[in-house]
């Protein structure tokens, strides 16, 4: 009988929006019928078809509930961080390209001026820009709210969060990559054209490969610690 | 009987405020202690008790938070806020007032 309560209860849901509130609300509906036929039952006052019907006519009109469970799906942002994101993206776009062309408009001028001294500073000017979009990239990424561990019930729930969580950290994974390969390259260049030591320069890279091995490492330990503390 | 009910229902809010003054509570023992205090003669719908739940919330009158029973069902608790004293109070005072006019009026 308890479980005809639960399946009328999933029945009633059915139409109602899949956010995290109505799941809470039903669990949490459910639950108080479950009590009241539980009492019921115990009490001796009637029997368990009585107490059913009497569980399920004392529900009411749920419709206007319903209502109010539209607006928030799970893993969207409020509207105004929704258009600062884009914003801090599209600006990020925009310094990778201002990034370009300076390094071009710099090589160009040091291959037209005899013994300039400065080789690769257009490389070196293009890498520092590129810093500030990948600092606004990563910020971006952590821009989602924290989601509340107690509100976490169900399986489902557990599972959204979940994947919520892993969408976040490989945006902030793909983040740190960016910035540990812009800074090799950087390096890499700056240290080959001041001091020429093309035949043993590319080992930045094998450094950089090390270096994005250990961040990942870091991360996952991280992320298991997070899950026991669940 | 329908017009004590309609009454009774147009009170909810402050009926769940005054609950939640003693403890903090979850939907189905509110309505028990409902129960028990009428006799058994009244008890709210699921539907208007968790519709004026929601009302009083978005007037921050209450907050939810889960509780952790270790066994058992997890349940959602509500306790009153600071600014649902403040609003039980002034419904009670107007309560009052009114009960006041309307005894002299029927009489």
């Amino acid at each position: 009988m308890k479980e005809r309560i639960v399946q009328y209860f999933n029945q009633l849901f059915e139409d109602a929006p899949k956010t995290r509130k109505a799941l809470e609300l039903k669990q949490e509906l459910t639950q108080n019928a479950l009590d009241k036929y539980e009492d019921m039952i115990q009490e001796g006052r009637c029997s368990e078809e009585d107490a059913y019907q009497n569980v399920i006519q004392s529900i009411g009109d749920v419709g206007e509930l319903f209502e109010d469970l539209e607006e928030k799906n799970l893993l969207e942002l409020p509207e105004k961080d929704r258009k600062k994101r884009a914003m801090l993206k599209s600006v990020a776009v925009g310094l990778y390209i201002l990034a370009g062309v300076v390094f071009f408009g710099l090589e160009m001028i040091a291959w037209n001026i005899p013994g300039y001294p400065f080789d690769g500073i257009g490389l070196v000017a293009a890498g520092l820009i590129c810093i500030v979009p990948t600092i606004m990239l990563v910020y971006a990424a952590n821009m989602y709210p924290g989601y509340s561990k107690k509100a976490s019930t169900s399986m489902v729930e557990e599972y959204q969060q979940e994947k919520y969580r892993n969408g976040r950290n490989k945006e902030i994974m793909v983040a740190i990559s960016g910035i540990i390969w812009t800074a090799a390259l950087v390096l890499y260049f700056l240290i080959s054209f001041n001091l020429g030591g093309w035949h043993i320069t590319w080992v930045i890279f094998l450094i950089a490969a090390c270096v994005q091995s250990v961040a990942v490492l870091i991360n996952s330990l991280r992320r298991d610690k997070e899950k026991r503390l669940d | 009987m329908s017009i004590t009910s309609d009454i009774l229902r147009g009170h909810t809010e402050a009926i769940i405020l005054s609950h939640l003054l003693e403890r903090d509570s979850y939907g189905y023992q509110i309505n028990k202690d409902i129960m028990k205090k009428t006799d058994n003669r009244y008890e709210l719908k699921e539907a208007t008790l968790y519709s004026a739940f929601r009302r009083l919330e978005q007037a921050g009158s209450i907050r939810t938070y889960w509780g952790d029973e270790t066994t058992g069902a997890r349940r959602r608790y509500y306790a009153i806020t600071d600014t649902g004293r403040q609003a039980y109070l002034s419904y009670k005072q107007e309560w009052e007032e009114a009960k006041e006019m309307i005894d002299h009026l029927l009489q």
